[in-house]
């Protein structure tokens, strides 16, 4: 699971003056879920497309599962995709689309690979509906579907849960939380708790720049910082720099002490619990600690 | 080979699929009605003018052996197949580009499969087409020439269908190019008329300088001109005429295949 599922050097790719990706370098682990973070206009889903062969760098390298994306064939049976603007064509029954792609796929029971993937997306019951007559939600349930179909090693999901209805959105994360582990999935949102929640890592892209890129441990500073919610007492912030692994300690705001530790060299479990000690011992009263940021308020730290 | 294999497949697949949808299609329907509909005015058109002047139609001594009514029908209709073909396929392409639907399918097969599997959908709607038109064009002709024996007559038909198949795939590779070059069906559809009226320009403009100008070899680029041997009676002339045409064919798919590999989707 070492290998690598995407790999983007120094892409960049310009629509007419419009740079919407540049010069992008980015890693994708096999095996791993991956979120693809940042406002309107950050270049997530030029990146995307790019990555599904859809649009072709006007730059750099890409190479997904081994291959440029924009070969043919090459990934065939090899991802899945939700591409977020594309509709369903009409003139089919949702059925008969889905067992027709499946057909495409070289699936050997295409028809069963389609009722399975509609029954997993909660959609068994639009078989014989004309794709036409979907709500959206329904339409988005259905390219969800088929980007499920043979169980791809790599899916690729646009903005999964993006207008569905709260318990559909639930059951649609449940799916993503099953693939983990068996499936690369790389989800761009702009639901950055979704994000937190199902991503082992991300990467933060801004007008088409990447910001930063890691594990959501490392984003969300969670091995490195810590804070404290003080009740009462004084706090003195230079007594706490002295104790092993913390290198840094302030009053971030009036009752919340801001700790950074080395993460790479000391467990956080031993640097929060000496500090929390030492708090103690000086007679300073603690409400709570909580590790690292929420991913929210970090993405908007950054951005 | 396992990759040829796999690509064939898939074009098989496509081709099932996809004209299975466009046969329940309201608006292929139409368009099988109306081109039913255009023929037998032709013939009744063709078959009038004809009966009024009778023997006054030039034809050459080879092709005798067709009914007059038939070669009449044939010329005409080789006029609006061009058109009736861009109506029937001009957003084949473009259609799934504007929408995106096209990535739904370029994650699962290649773009050439796609290209041919669509092609093979409107070629194996005409062939249908056409020859249940031809079919009915030769029983009428049967009826007015009781002469007309049974086996010139099974003959003679296999030869019209052929030469009307023959041209009109150059031409469905024609809107399939000219499908493959917009995101907007509407930009294909005024493209291909554009095309197809340009051609029948060149056409006459090169009849017009014939002996006069070197412009009389513009003729020459119109897929049309070459139409003149398709029923000749003579193998190495209707060969060569449907080399051209296959050739044609052949230009346009690979132009279009060739947009399609280099443009965003």
């Amino acid at each position: 699971m070492s290998e690598l599922a995407i790999e983007l050097s120094q892409v960049t790719k310009r629509f007419g003056p419009k740079v919407a990706v540049n010069a992008v370098s980015l890693a994708i682990p096999q095996g791993q879920v991956y979120g693809l973070i940042g406002p309107n206009g950050a270049g997530k889903t030029t990146a995307f497309s790019m990555m599904c062969g859809f649009l072709h760098p006007t730059a750099g390298t890409l190479q997904v599962m081994g291959v440029p994306p924009t070969t043919p064939g090459a990934l065939k049976g090899k991802l899945g995709a939700l591409p977020q603007d594309a509709l369903l064509p009409a003139g089919w029954e949702v059925g008969e689309l889905l067992t027709y792609w499946a057909r495409l796929s070289g699936l050997p029971q295409p028809e069963r690979e389609a009722r399975e993937n509609l029954e997993k997306v909660g959609l068994a019951e639009a078989w014989f509906t004309p794709t036409e007559a979907l709500s959206h939600g329904m339409a988005k349930r259905t390219a969800m579907a088929q980007a499920l179909m043979g169980q791809p090693p790599l899916v690729l999901l646009d903005e999964p849960t993006a207008g569905l209805d709260p318990r559909i959105a639930a059951h649609v994360r449940q799916l993503i939380r099953d693939m983990k582990g068996r499936q690369t999935v790389v989800v761009s949102s702009h639901n950055l708790q979704e994000l937190e929640e199902l991503c082992d890592a991300a990467a933060i892209l801004d007008r088409g720049t990447l910001v930063k890129a890691g594990t959501m441990s490392e984003l969300t500073g969670q091995g490195a910082e810590f804070r404290v919610q003080i009740a009462r007492g004084e706090v003195i912030p230079p007594e706490l720099t002295q104790l092993p692994g913390v290198t840094s300690a302030k009053m971030e705001s009036p009752g919340v002490l801001l700790v950074r530790f080395d993460g790479q060299a000391h467990k956080p479990e031993e640097v929060i619990s000496r500090t929390v000690a030492h708090l103690l011992q000086t007679g300073v009263l603690i409400l709570g600690v909580s590790r690292g940021q929420k991913l929210e308020e970090r993405v908007l730290q950054i951005l | 080979m396992p990759g040829t294999l796999d690509g064939l497949k898939e074009i098989a697949v496509i081709w099932s699929a996809e004209t299975l949808r466009a046969v329940r299609s309201a608006r292929t329907l139409v368009l099988l009605g109306l081109y039913t509909l255009f023929s037998l005015a032709t013939l009744l058109v063709v078959a009038a003018l004809i009966s009024s002047a009778s023997g006054s139609m030039v034809l050459t001594q080879e092709l005798t052996e067709i009914p007059p009514v038939i070669l009449g029908v044939f010329k005409v209709n080789l006029f609006f197949l061009p058109v009736y073909v861009a109506l029937m396929g001009f957003d084949q392409i473009s259609g799934e580009v504007g929408t995106r639907s096209i990535r739904y399918i370029t994650v699962r097969a290649r773009l050439s499969s796609l290209l041919l599997g669509k092609f093979l959908v409107q070629a194996s709607l005409l062939v249908g087409l056409v020859l249940v038109i031809d079919v009915g064009i030769f029983l009428y002709a049967r009826y007015s020439h009781p002469n007309f024996t049974l086996s010139a007559m099974a003959l003679s038909l296999v030869k019209v269908w052929l030469a009307t198949l023959v041209f009109s795939l150059a031409y469905v590779a024609l809107t399939t190019f000219c499908s493959s070059l917009f995101r907007s069906s509407g930009l294909s559809l005024v493209f291909n008329f554009a095309l197809v009226i340009g051609f029948l320009l060149m056409e006459l403009v090169g009849w017009y300088y014939k002996d006069k100008s070197f412009i009389e070899y513009i003729r020459y680029l119109s897929p049309s001109y070459y139409s003149s041997d398709l029923l000749s009676p003579v193998l190495s002339e209707f060969g060569r005429s449907g080399l051209t045409y296959a050739g044609i064919t052949l230009l346009f798919l690979g132009g279009a295949y060739g947009v399609l590999r280099a443009r965003d989707l």
